[in-house]
Formats: C-alpha cells, sequence, structure tokens
C-alpha cells in the first residue's frame, strides 16, 4: 500500500528523513523512534502533507501529496492536541464526516458508529474544550475512522490514554488489521508497540535503521548487557545471594549504599532465576528497575553493534 | 460536502464571540450618524449619509475583512487543526473558495448592518432606500474583493495580519486622496465609485477623511467590472498556491 524509494525531505539544512526505501502493507507496522528521529516527518509524506524532497513516495500507487483520491482510502490520527475547542466530539467528527463525503444523514450515523467504537457515546455531547487528553485521542481515532479506510495512519496513538483504554484500542487495532487494513502506528515506547505488532520500521536520526520483525531486535537487544538496579537495606546480602546466577557480568553497590547495580546479559533468564535466589530467601527489596530498558537503549545498542 | 465547509465557515465567523465587536463600531457609528451635523454643518442629509458611510462604515469594512478573511486559512494552520482538513478527500481548492465565500459574505453581512444602522442614524430611523441600495451592493462586491485580497495576502505571507491591516488603513486610505491615476490602485476608489455618494463640498478635511480629494472619475459600471475581475483573478490564483504548496503548522514548518 505504501512504498517509498530513497525518500528524503529536508526542512532548508536541517534533514527530517534520509534516504527511506520501504514497503508497508496490510496488518500493523510500528514506525518506532525516539523525539526527533523523523516519524512525524515521514507520516506527513505519507499522508501528503509535505512533498519528498528527493525520491518517491507512492500510496495506492499514488502520489499523496494534496491528492484525495489517496486521501478517500486513508484515515489519519494526528499527533498533535489541537481542535476546534468550542466544537463537542460528536459535531467535531460529524463535520470531519461531511469533508469525507458523506451527506447529513450519513454523516451523523456514521459519527454515532465511530464515537461508539472509540467508548465516547457518553461524553461526545460535550465541549471538546473540557476533555481529558484520553478523550481527545479517543475523538482523534474516532475521525481517523469514520471512512472505513484501507489505510490508517496513527502517530502517537495511546499518549494520554488510560491503560484500560490502551487495551481496548490495541483490540481494536487487531480487529482492523485482521479486516485486510494497513495500520502504521508510530510510537517512542518499545514496550507499548510490543503488545501491538511484532513488524517495525525503526528510524533513528531520520534514517530508517532496521526494518522487520521485532523478535529479531529484541534477540539482539538481549544479548547486549542489561543494567539492572536493584533498591535495597541490605545490598551485600543481596549481592551475595545473585552472586552465584548466571548471565551476570558485573556487579556494583551505588555510594549511598542502599541499591545493587548489576549488568546482566539474557535478562530474561535473569529474571527466572532471580526470584528463586532473592524472594525466597526473605531478602527485602524496596525498589527493581532496568534503567537502559528502553528505547534510547535499544538504538544505541543496535548503532553500536 | 461544499455545502459543509460553506456553513462551518459561515458559522465559525459568525459566533457571537466575534461578531460582538462589529456590532459595538455598528452602534458607535450610529452615535456618530445622529450628530453628524455637528462635524459637517450646513450640509444636506445625503451629504451627511455619504461622509459617514464612506468615513466609517467603508473603513469597517476594509477592517473586517482584514481580520476575518486573511485568518481564512492562517488561523487553521496556528490552531493546527489544519491537519484535519488537508488529509480529507476534499480538493483543496475548494476548501479555500467555499471558506472564502463563506466569510466574504459574513464580512458583507456585517459591513451592510453598519450602514443600515448609520443610515437609520442619519435620517432618525427612517433611512434613504437609494443611498443604503447602492451602498449595499457597493459593500457587498467590496467584501469579495477585500476578501480575495486579504486571503491571499494570508497564503503567501506570515503575520498577514499585520499586512493586511496596514493596506485597510494605510493604504485604502491615503491612495483614494492622491492626485492623478494613482486612485485606481485602490479598492476603496472602485467602490466609492458604485456607491455614488455625494461629494463632501467645499470641505477639504472632510474630503479627506472620507477618500474623496483624489481624482476619482470612475462610472459605477467600471467599479463593478474592475472589481468582479480582480476578486477572480485573485481568488483563482490563491486556489492554485493553496494546491500548489504546503501548509503546516506553523512552528512545525520552521
Amino acid at each position: 500500500m505504501i512504498t517509498a524509494v530513497n525518500v528524503s525531505r529536508w526542512y532548508g539544512q536541517v534533514i527530517g528523513v534520509n534516504d527511506i526505501n520501504c514497503e508497508i502493507g496490510p496488518g500493523i507496522t510500528a514506525l518506532l523512534g525516539m523525539n526527533g528521529a523523523g516519524k512525524t516527518t515521514l507520516i506527513r509524506l505519507i499522508t501528503g502533507q509535505l512533498r519528498p524532497t528527493t525520491g518517491e513516495l507512492r500510496v495506492f500507487g499514488l502520489e499523496p501529496f494534496a491528492n484525495p483520491e489517496v486521501y478517500r482510502r486513508m484515515g489519519y490520527c494526528p499527533e498533535i492536541d489541537n481542535f476546534y475547542e468550542h466544537y463537542n466530539g460528536r459535531e467535531f467528527v460529524r463535520y470531519l464526516a461531511r469533508l469525507d463525503g458523506m451527506n447529513a444523514k450519513e454523516a451523523a450515523r456514521r459519527t454515532d458508529e465511530v464515537i461508539d467504537m472509540v467508548g465516547m457515546t457518553e461524553r461526545a455531547g460535550k465541549k471538546i474544550a473540557g476533555y481529558s487528553k484520553g478523550m481527545r485521542q479517543r475523538i482523534k481515532l474516532a475521525q481517523a475512522m469514520l471512512h472505513d479506510p484501507d489505510l490508517i495512519l496513527l502517530d502517537e496513538p495511546l499518549n494520554g490514554l488510560d491503560p484500560v483504554g490502551r487495551r481496548e484500542f490495541m483490540d481494536l487495532l487487531g480487529d482492523l488489521a485482521n479486516r485486510g487494513k494497513a495500520i502504521l502506528v508510530s510510537s517512542h515506547i518499545l514496550f507499548e508497540v510490543e503488545q501491538m505488532t511484532r513488524s517495525l520500521l525503526l528510524l533513528h536520526r531520520g534514517r530508517l535503521l532496521a526494518t522487520g520483525d521485532l523478535g529479531i531486535i529484541r534477540s539482539l537487544i538481549d544479548k547486549h548487557p542489561h543494567q539492572i538496579r536493584i533498591d535495597t537495606d541490605e545490598p551485600r546480602r543481596a549481592a551475595e545471594l545473585l552472586a552465584g546466577l548466571p548471565n551476570i557480568v558485573s556487579m556494583k553497590f551505588d555510594r549511598a549504599g542502599d541499591s545493587i547495580q548489576l549488568e546482566v546479559r539474557e535478562p530474561s533468564a535473569f529474571y527466572d532465576a532471580l526470584q528463586d535466589a532473592i524472594l525466597d530467601k526473605n531478602l527485602a527489596i524496596r525498589g527493581f528497575s532496568s534503567p537502559d530498558n528502553n528505547l534510547e537503549s535499544v538504538f544505541k545498542y543496535l548503532v553500536e553493534s | 460536502m461544499e455545502l459543509a465547509i460553506f456553513n462551518q465557515a459561515f458559522r465559525e465567523n459568525l459566533r457571537f464571540k466575534r461578531v460582538i465587536p462589529w456590532i459595538v463600531l455598528g452602534v458607535i457609528c450610529t452615535l456618530f450618524a445622529m450628530n453628524w451635523e455637528t462635524f459637517q454643518p450646513g450640509s444636506d442629509k445625503a451629504q451627511q449619509y455619504g461622509s459617514v458611510s464612506s468615513i466609517f462604515v467603508f473603513h469597517i469594512l476594509a477592517l473586517t475583512s482584514a481580520i476575518l478573511t486573511s485568518t481564512i486559512m492562517t488561523q487553521e494552520v496556528e490552531q493546527k487543526t489544519i491537519v484535519y482538513l488537508l488529509t480529507r478527500p476534499v480538493p483543496r481548492w475548494k476548501l479555500l473558495i467555499f471558506r472564502y465565500l463563506a466569510c466574504s459574505l459574513v464580512v458583507a453581512i456585517l459591513a451592510i448592518i453598519d450602514a443600515v444602522m448609520v443610515n437609520a442614524g442619519v435620517y432618525s430611523g427612517i433611512g434613504s432606500a437609494a443611498n443604503l441600495g447602492r451602498d449595499i451592493a457597493a459593500l457587498t462586491v467590496g467584501a469579495f474583493a477585500y476578501g480575495a485580497f486579504f486571503m491571499l495576502i494570508g497564503l503567501l505571507f506570515n503575520r498577514a495580519m499585520i499586512v493586511c491591516l496596514l493596506f485597510a488603513f494605510g493604504w485604502e486610505s491615503a491612495v483614494p486622496n492622491m492626485p492623478g491615476q494613482m486612485c485606481y490602485l485602490s479598492i476603496n476608489s472602485y467602490l466609492q465609485a458604485i456607491a455614488q455618494h455625494p461629494s463632501a463640498g467645499g470641505n477639504k478635511p472632510m474630503g479627506l477623511l472620507s477618500s474623496s480629494a483624489g481624482d476619482n472619475t470612475l462610472s459605477s459600471g467600471t467599479g463593478y467590472i474592475a472589481m468582479i475581475i480582480f476578486s477572480v483573478v485573485l481568488v483563482v490564483f490563491g486556489a492554485w498556491w493553496f494546491t500548489s504548496f504546503e501548509y503546516l503548522p506553523r512552528e512545525d514548518a520552521e
């Protein structure tokens, strides 16, 4: 559905995306990258808000810039949080339904349907100005699904959604993907994306760093030592208990003496062994964190490897 | 689809919060109209109405248009809602033209309300149909002509409102009073030709204020033709421009 060949986009002297080559078909694809990686630029190119500086981008075989034929089959949920604040949710969605070419009756019917799909039926009559971040997000999703598009682009769609909302939204995306829709979801949170899809496009500083299955990327990451921090009042005893575990590369105490910092390989194997080693021996643990289990570290590992 | 674009823009511009300053201005104009004899002693009612209309109503027309029409698209860009509009299966030119038509109609309505109030003020509530009729025609044509110009400025430049306000107050007040053919470079001159306001007599300051001190010899017909051609050319050019170039929320584009 989407084909990019050597696509680059410059903003004056600043590069937005650089030499992107990819093909995106049906199913959920995650566009992953840190803030400023070029995710939004790529989405804006695909949605025809921008033109590539060089290269060729096609959506449904057509050039997307200002092309109504493309928009007829595309739904877009932007990252921005702006609306006509004095409208209520239903009015906003209905207006966009009219712009999709529906007559008044059809627009009203379809508006009610999509508002129901995103769980906003009860609150759609309230002014958008009074909406929470999560409610705004749901209304944006609703307008993206109005005309039952074949391709849906979602720019950071889970921002502001509560856990229940996230779960419902992910289920909804799963249903749409099962119906043969192509869904491109941008995010900077790896954990979030992992729950939705295995298919990834990894952007870093405007370049497409990796494409393909999340498992391969994960295994690459898992071979690299992970940092794990354990907060406890008995760090020495903890160290004693942990020393025998497999996959530990290094261990050090922090200066305050109330935590221990580990470097481990294959963290999942380590976590499995951790329970027997520590928790069953009544060691009080106040906190547990993995400071480098984030996207920034993923990119660091990938760039280094 | 076209009707939806038009209706949304029309209702948006006629929101009470937006209209209230123009109603207040209309009331102020009416108060001036009721007491205009103080400023132009010895003049007849037609002259008084012509002066008040030229000085206030036609300048309010330019001001209203500068404020409402220059933001037809820039407001959407600044509040970032442009994204929703540009990713819909509606050709960009339709989006622009129907919003322009709605916005210009609102400007015309607001200016006509002011003209009616001024007319009622000068003629003590009875009004003069002949003067008012010509003014309504001139204000309607003017709303669309100014609208086309300010819309284009809004599409071409950042912070277009400043340029438009300078044009509405500076250019449109000064140029019609200039000697020779300079006055033909002002929209106001053509509108005055359509309105056919009676001259201010020998009252030079009043002539300058009402933008009738220049050598404007345009006929009413020429005024209509020139303004229609002007509006159509600018709207077509604006539609082409808006279809061909990128419009992104401002800070994202910089």
